[in-house]
């Protein structure tokens, strides 16, 4: 199999700098110091009260399944907005594009890169979210689900990167834009559901599904049997939702955000191709 | 082997080019010559796919370069006029990279590489990363990656600027090599006298249009005829200051020291007649030369510039 050489490259350039490492230390020293610093206070409790509250291993796994898709939403979007910027910067994307590589296939290898160091990152803290498995009540199902909504989001946010990568010249502005139109994502639609909801626009609803933190939600909502947040949804929104489980949240979200994922992907092409009409320019 | 015609550009209301025409023959060393701003980077980057024309064809070995950008790229070698290197990649890495991005991988891919890092003199630096090179290394680099899946055609502009004397000669001499190979090289510079070396083409593009083109000895002679006649006398000047102000052909005389520069606007053969004139009237004649014109004279000519000031600067 041939492997897209933007990607190869990239990663041979990222497994002989101190970055990745550096990256993989940090995120799975601040999951680890979480984890174990819960596990501690539940010991400790365990001591004083003679009882083991099984709950709190659940909210373990919470704790680190939140603390690792934060960080996937706040990382991938840095990996990725300098990616085409990058080669602009350095004056090297016209020479690929003057060889076979179609600006599909830089785009994709750029995506790959981004999300390869992700997926290696997400790997390495299995152990950490295996901690739950100790004492049961999550199964490997439910973390298959977990990362699923792990890698939607990160497809959505490195698309998203990418995306503002080849729209600005400069690195610095499209990472800035990126990290917007993520907390446009998160915070925004949010947002514009709590208080649009209850001010009658019950439809503003359906934004939610471009929200990465919603598959996620749903996912840890149906392992954890909590509906908590779909109720209060319900509350925000009106009667509209009540035929819609977490479930379909999960699955629905996932499909709308790699469908967005898609066409800023399909932006992000249309903008490296240098043959295209420029309308504007930054 | 590269056939442009009437090719249009507009950058808002301005137009690159206007019209353009080249032609480039299989084989050939083409000089693309032009001042700041005549189009020709935007030529450069049409013909490598880099850029739409708004009109005119693009013809590349056969190929519509307009309607198939993604075949054109298999023909034509791209080397631009900065670097476009990775630092953070060793030598045999970045011709690694751009053997894969032109589909050549594995040990075919490997060869081709050593080759051309040993026919740019960079085979002993394969294993160096590439922001430990020097300029002129680099440009060298640069064009082995172009050379990588074997183009017919090398397309280069600016090659040589910002480059020491010494890593000049050696670009030219690869050039050379590279001729001898059956290579079709286009190459844009402001270097002229490098260009007149080594080329055997020529066009001059002005304000986004093709003012002069053809092979550069037809150019050179038809510059020639224009050129000055030198004629250096040992004694008997006056004589020959004499017959020259009531020659047919003369139209200026310019004396310095005992050459005598004379405006003739005769042939070859009516060169041989003034001499032995000359002869004839007792001048002794030392030296009677047609002074060369050069690449430099016929750029500033067409380009509106004196020439008077290209003699001064010649001399």
């Amino acid at each position: 199999m041939k492997i897209n050489p933007i990607y190869w490259q990239e990663a041979r350039v990222s497994s002989r700098s101190f970055r990745l490492p550096l990256i993989i230390f940090l995120c799975n020293t601040i999951l680890s110091l979480a984890a174990l610093l819960n596990m501690y206070s539940m010991v400790t409790q365990a001591k004083v009260t003679a009882e083991i509250q099984y709950s709190s291993f659940l909210n373990l796994y919470i704790l680190v399944a939140c603390i690792e898709f934060v960080m996937i939403l706040l990382i991938v979007p840095a990996l990725t907005a300098g990616s085409i910027s990058g080669e602009r910067e350095r004056q090297t994307l016209n020479l690929l594009l003057t060889t076979r590589m179609t600006p599909m296939d830089i785009v994709v290898g750029k995506l790959m890169t981004g999300l390869s160091t992700m997926i290696l990152l997400i790997i390495s803290s299995f152990p950490i979210l295996a901690l739950v498995f100790i004492y049961g009540g999550v199964t490997i199902k439910d973390i298959v689900l977990l990362l699923m909504s792990f890698i939607s989001a990160a497809v959505l946010s490195g698309s998203i990167g990418i995306c503002c990568s080849s729209m600005f010249r400069k690195s610095t502005i499209a990472t800035v834009v990126s990290y917007c139109v993520m907390a446009a994502l998160v915070l925004g639609t949010a947002a514009a559901v709590r208080f649009g909801g209850s001010s009658g626009f019950s439809f503003l609803v359906w934004l939610l599904l471009l929200n990465p933190g919603v598959p996620f939600g749903a996912a840890m909502g149906e392992q954890l049997g909590n509906v908590r947040r779909i109720s209060v949804l319900q509350t925000w929104t009106g009667s509209s939702l009540q035929r819609l489980t977490a479930g379909d949240w999960l699955w629905l979200g996932i499909i709308m955000q790699l469908l967005l994922a898609g066409a800023c992907l399909w932006a992000a092409v249309n903008q490296v191709n240098p043959r295209r009409k420029r309308r504007w320019k930054y | 082997m590269l056939k442009v015609e009437g090719l249009k550009k507009m950058y808002g209301r301005m137009a690159a080019l206007d019209g353009l025409c080249m032609c480039v023959n299989a084989g050939a060393l083409y000089g693309f010559v032009g001042p700041n701003g005549a189009g020709k980077t935007t030529t450069i980057k049409i013909l490598t796919g880099l850029l739409l024309p708004d009109s005119g064809s693009v013809i590349v070995d056969g190929i519509d370069a307009v309607k198939e950008p993604g075949k054109v790229t298999e023909k034509i070698g791209y080397v631009p006029d900065f670097f476009g290197v990775y630092d953070n990649l060793k030598v045999w890495e970045y011709m690694e990279l751009f053997s894969a991005c032109g589909g050549l991988y594995g040990l075919n891919a490997r060869k081709r590489s050593w080759d051309l890092l040993e026919q740019v003199g960079l085979g002993e630096k394969s294993d160096y990363y590439v922001d430990g090179l020097s300029r002129g290394m680099k440009q060298r680099l640069c064009l082995a990656r172009a050379l990588i899946h074997n183009p017919p055609i090398l397309v280069m502009d600016e090659p040589t600027s910002g480059l020491d004397p010494g890593t000049r000669y050696e670009f030219k001499e690869i050039l050379k090599e590279l001729r001898e190979q059956g290579k079709t090289v286009v190459i844009s510079s402001h270097i002229l006298s490098e260009l007149s070396e080594v080329c055997t083409d020529i066009g001059i593009v002005e304000q986004g249009k093709m003012v002069l083109e053809g092979s550069i000895n037809d150019i050179l002679n038809q510059i020639n005829v224009r050129s000055p006649l030198l004629i250096t006398v040992c004694r008997n000047k006056e004589q020959a200051l004499n017959l020259l102000r009531s020659h047919p052909y003369v139209e200026t005389i310019t004396i310095r020291q005992n050459d005598i520069m004379v405006g003739f606007t005769g042939e070859q053969e009516d060169e041989a007649v003034l001499l032995k004139q000359l002869v004839e009237a007792g001048v002794m004649v030392c030296g009677f030369v047609r002074e060369r014109g050069s690449l430099e004279s016929v750029f500033m000519q067409i380009i509106n510039h004196e020439e008077g000031m290209v003699l001064i600067s010649e001399n």
